[in-house]
């Protein structure tokens, strides 16, 4: 019960308390760029939560078994070749061209599987599909994951990672989705003329991430009212 | 040739044209990819290049931040002869504790790193203990990201030292007034969450770890100069 | 294009003010939010990434007459990766603490649209000199961005520059500005002012733009 409970408090911290667009401040992009219609919006939100959970799913296996210092299998490898098993070998500097790599290659068979099988959802996405691999929200996924693959006694497991990575896509959807909403009832609005577009989105954008200040401090509500709940 | 490009993200339209899967013969991709495999080749030889010079200095890095505390947390204790220990605690779980020696051999105290939840984010921590783990003797916050000038205060020295000389052997208790008690610790104003994050840190870590490290003093060979610990 | 390809100067004017990176292009927009609530990150940023910038277009450029169309965008991710994780590792040896506090911003350069996009529309095709004025100009625009930003929020949230007092120590400070909301209320309203003054400057030029903004201090 107690990784169920850590599950929910991770997942609830990425989508809402810690969320990735109004707490750290990735996925800014899209955000200003493709929040002009809900459903758009919301689209893109699954996207980027589907490929963010694919590319953390990749990446902690790889950081795992080969990148992180002290992984197994470069070590079983470097035995297998007949070398000093005792040697230390560290191939996290590799880390960041890995993960980019991955991200880029998801995104790449996302765009084939959606042109194929969802060809009006593809075609209404537009060129802002092979856009998320820059979204930082996706590398940002992975370099959590890899945060908590450092200490050999504190390791992540899969199903944490996967947690991080659906919450904060998960969350980046709800502020997209929110962000556009606001925007359609703000095109109606009479905005000065220099604020119109991206201006008047950041000072919304600002409000909002004031409103999800709210959620500062709700872990350990959370965490008490769940233990309670499952007991 | 698409002239609706954006005028954010100029760029998109290209780069539509190059990923969006034109057919191309696959005979073709291994020859053509003989610049890719190349750049990997030698970016992977800088990349190792640069790991193998500065691997080192940022290790030692790691290791002075929470070193070059130890002497302002137990005094007296020389941090180039600090001892790591690795301890299971009684939740099961190995933690690495530092054992502080003095500049002449003897054994001065101890410094357990901690960590746990606080108001906004986790916060780490390091507890100094004298020799018999009876005492705090100071703390120190490794890192924490609680709401800037109220909650961060918790970094000051005026509320670090709040926790000088309480007794390590039962919980410290945060109080918003003078504190009576020697287990009591006045909080932050403004703050009180953050503060009682700190301590119930403090007292978690100590219920977990404070026997295990006495077990484990215990029972490895005394150090030089160490003939007076006491099980009190 | 019909006009003539911009020369090395205008391109290395041409990143400073009129094509801004931040205020004119919106690009890079993740780490200029995150690192600027004090000056001494943002300009840590500022220089990790006029590194990456510059030592991508000048690789880049180098091999331009390599690149394969459908590939080149591999190579350029290659590059750009290959050098922010040597900033990395510099920032980690040798001010540990300020990399501490960027934290993942100094691999999220990695994704940061500006550079990608400098590499696709200049270096690519450019000679080596010419790319290398258009990465230093754009470097110091995004500085120049970094720092408007960073002052404003560190001024008022902290009554700090750099870290060194500036406003007296009554100063109550605005914690909002060193927290998310103050980052993206700052920039919006920047972006506002930008927008107003390239558009008055568009308008009725420079000097009478100044001299309008002059009168008004009465």
């Amino acid at each position: 019960m107690e990784t169920l409970t850590s599950l929910i408090l991770i997942f609830i911290g990425a989508a809402l308390i810690n969320n990735f667009v109004l707490h750290y401040f990735v996925g800014i992009c899209p955000f200003l760029g493709v929040s002009r219609r809900v459903d758009t919006a919301f689209g893109m939100g699954c996207a980027v939560t589907f490929v963010i959970s694919i590319s953390a799913l990749l990446n902690w296996t790889l950081t795992y078994f080969v990148l992180r210092p002290g992984a197994p299998l470069p070590v079983w490898v470097w035995q297998l070749a007949g070398g000093d098993p005792a040697t230390q070998i560290d191939l996290s500097v590799l880390s960041y061209i890995v993960y980019i790599f991955v991200i880029a290659s998801s995104v790449q068979f996302v765009e084939m599987y959606v042109r194929k099988f969802f060809p009006p959802l593809y075609r209404s996405f537009g060129v802002y599909l092979p856009l998320i691999t820059t979204n930082c929200a996706i590398l940002f996924g992975s370099l959590e994951v890899m945060k908590h693959l450092q200490d050999p006694t504190k390791l992540w497991g899969l199903h944490e990672a996967l947690a991080l990575a659906a919450g904060g896509g998960i969350g980046f959807t709800i502020a997209i989705s929110l962000m556009a909403g606001i925007r359609e009832e703000l095109d109606l609005a009479d905005v000065p003329a220099p604020l119109k577009g991206a201006g008047i989105a950041l000072i919304v954008a600002g409000i909002m991430a004031m409103g999800f200040m709210g959620f500062t401090g709700v872990e350990k509500g959370v965490a008490g009212a769940i233990s309670t709940l499952l007991r | 040739m698409d002239n609706s490009e954006a005028r954010r993200g100029p760029d998109s339209g290209e780069r539509l044209r190059g990923t969006m899967g034109d057919t191309h013969p696959k005979s073709g991709y291994l020859r053509q990819a003989w610049l890719v495999i190349l750049l990997a080749l030698v970016y992977g030889g800088a990349l190792a290049g640069v790991q193998s010079t500065l691997s080192g200095k940022i290790a030692e890095n790691k290791k002075d931040e929470t070193y070059s505390v130890i002497p302002s947390l137990v005094s007296g204790a020389d941090e180039a002869k600090t001892v790591e220990l690795v301890v299971e605690g009684k939740n099961g779980k190995e933690a690495r504790v530092y054992k502080a020696i003095g500049a002449d051999g003897s054994h001065k105290g101890w410094v357990v790193p901690a960590g746990g939840q606080g108001f906004a984010d986790r916060i780490e921590l390091l507890i100094g203990l004298d020799r018999s783990l009876a005492t705090l003797t100071g703390l120190y916050v490794l890192d924490q990201k609680e709401t800037p000038a109220l909650g961060d205060r918790i970094t000051e020295a005026t509320f670090r030292d709040r926790f000088r000389g309480k007794p390590a052997d039962r919980p410290t208790v945060m109080v918003k007034s003078e504190p009576e008690a020697d287990n009591e610790v006045r909080a932050l104003t403004g703050a009180t969450i953050s503060s009682e994050s700190v301590s119930a840190i403090v007292n978690e870590t100590l219920a977990n770890l404070r026997e295990p490290i006495r077990q484990t003093s215990q029972g490895s060979a005394p150090a030089a100069g160490d003939s007076g610990d006491t099980t009190g | 294009m019909a006009r003539e390809d911009p020369t090395a100067l205008e391109r290395f004017i041409n990143g400073v003010l009129p094509e801004n990176p931040v205020y004119r292009q919106l690009l890079g927009m993740c780490p200029v939010l995150a690192v600027t609530s004090a000056m001494k990150p943002a300009m840590t940023m500022a220089g990790a990434t006029a590194f990456v910038l510059i030592c991508a277009n000048l690789v880049i450029s180098l091999m331009r007459k390599l690149l394969k169309p459908h590939l080149r965008i591999l190579v350029f991710t290659l590059t750009i990766a290959t050098f922010v994780t040597i900033a990395d590792k510099f920032l980690a040896a040798y001010v540990y603490e300020m990399s501490k506090q960027l934290g993942p911003y100094v691999p999220l350069i990695i994704v940061n649209c500006l550079i990608i996009s400098r590499c696709e529309i200049c270096a690519s095709k450019q000679s080596v000199g010419v790319a290398a004025a258009d990465a230093v100009g754009m470097s110091l625009g995004f500085a120049l961005a970094l720092a408007t930003i960073a002052t404003v929020r560190e001024i008022l949230g902290a009554g700090t520059w750099f870290g060194l007092h500036v406003l007296p120590e009554s100063w109550p400070g605005w914690g909002i500005m060193v927290l998310p909301p103050g980052a993206f209320l700052t920039l919006g309203l920047l972006l506002g002012i930008a927008e107003w003054v390239s558009r008055t400057q568009a308008r009725t030029g420079l000097w009478r733009t100044a001299r309008m903004l002059w009168s008004w201090r009465r």
